[in-house]
């Protein structure tokens, strides 16, 4: 059985958070027809989304590769 | 065409849920599919409703109720209301001459969101105005107005083409060197509009 590293579970949290974030705000701005509502959507649930995707794509380029039974994440592999 | 609310919304529900998932339960993410799931739910997903917002906040902001929402558009939404054929906005409002859900848009559409960069960086200016600076007492187009908006629709209609005022400057009118305003000048007049006669829609 494989396991998944703390902290790539961290990460992806955090990454599923300003997603959800962003994805609210962007969904609010939309009942509001009003310029402001436009750069609340970009600037603010636009940003939090990019964070949450950049977040999660930093996670798995960043994890430790899972190990079998063991739990321990295994070194990385050497090139 | 941009997704309705309604269809964003759910797709929205839907992503955040599957988020949900993926952040409830990190040990689905050690199999093949869990990864698919992630990448589903915290990359192709959120990028698609982002790019979904984005075209249904572009269809948001062609709408008149858009546009005059700023309180320093009120009076040229007055203006479109103004019980006088001689104001050319109105006549058009009026009588359905542009969509009465999109009249600023059809006749400004290299406005801000919709022209090119400078266009945009005057509209990020106008929000800053809006709210933290001093907003000048009579708003003027940065340009004069192009003939291309009018001709978009007049050109090559019948009315327009033979008629004898416009057969002379025809030429002139296309290249805009001779402006349409020149001669229906009687524009949105947003500052002279007190005690002036507005029309009030009869509903059927």
């Amino acid at each position: 059985m494989t396991t998944v590293a703390p902290q790539l579970i961290r990460r992806l949290q955090r990454a599923g958070l300003l997603v959800a974030l962003g994805l609210i705000v962007e969904t609010v701005t939309l009942f509001w027809p009003h310029p402001t509502a436009f750069l609340v959507f970009l600037f603010l649930g636009g940003l939090l989304v990019a964070a949450g995707v950049l977040l999660y794509l930093f996670a798995i380029v960043s994890s430790p590769l899972p190990s079998a039974t063991s739990g321990e994440p295994s070194p990385p592999a050497s090139a | 065409m941009p997704l309705p609310i309604a269809g964003f919304a759910a797709l929205v529900v839907a992503t955040i849920a599957l988020i949900a998932l993926v952040v409830l339960r990190p040990s689905l993410v050690a199999a093949r599919g869990g990864k698919i799931l992630a990448f589903v739910a915290l990359f192709f997903l959120p990028l698609l409703v982002t790019g979904l917002g984005t075209a249904a906040q572009m269809e948001h902001s062609k709408s008149t109720r858009f546009c005059l929402s700023c309180h320093v558009m009120e009076p040229y939404g007055r203006s479109l209301l103004v019980d006088d054929p001689a104001y050319l906005p109105a006549r058009h409002y009026q009588n359905n001459r542009v969509p009465r859900e999109a009249a600023c848009f059809t006749c400004h559409t290299n406005y801000t969101l919709f022209g090119d960069y400078k266009a945009k960086l005057r509209g990020l200016r106008h929000v800053y105005v809006n709210y933290l600076g001093t907003i000048p007492k009579q708003i003027k187009l940065y340009e004069p107005y192009n003939n291309r908006e009018c001709l978009h629709c007049h050109g090559g209609a019948r009315a327009f083409e033979e008629n004898e005022v416009h057969r002379p400057v025809r030429a002139e009118l296309g290249k805009n060197a001779t402006s349409c305003l020149e001669c229906h000048d009687k524009v949105h007049n947003a500052h002279g509009l007190a005690g002036v006669k507005l029309w009030q829609e009869e509903k059927p």
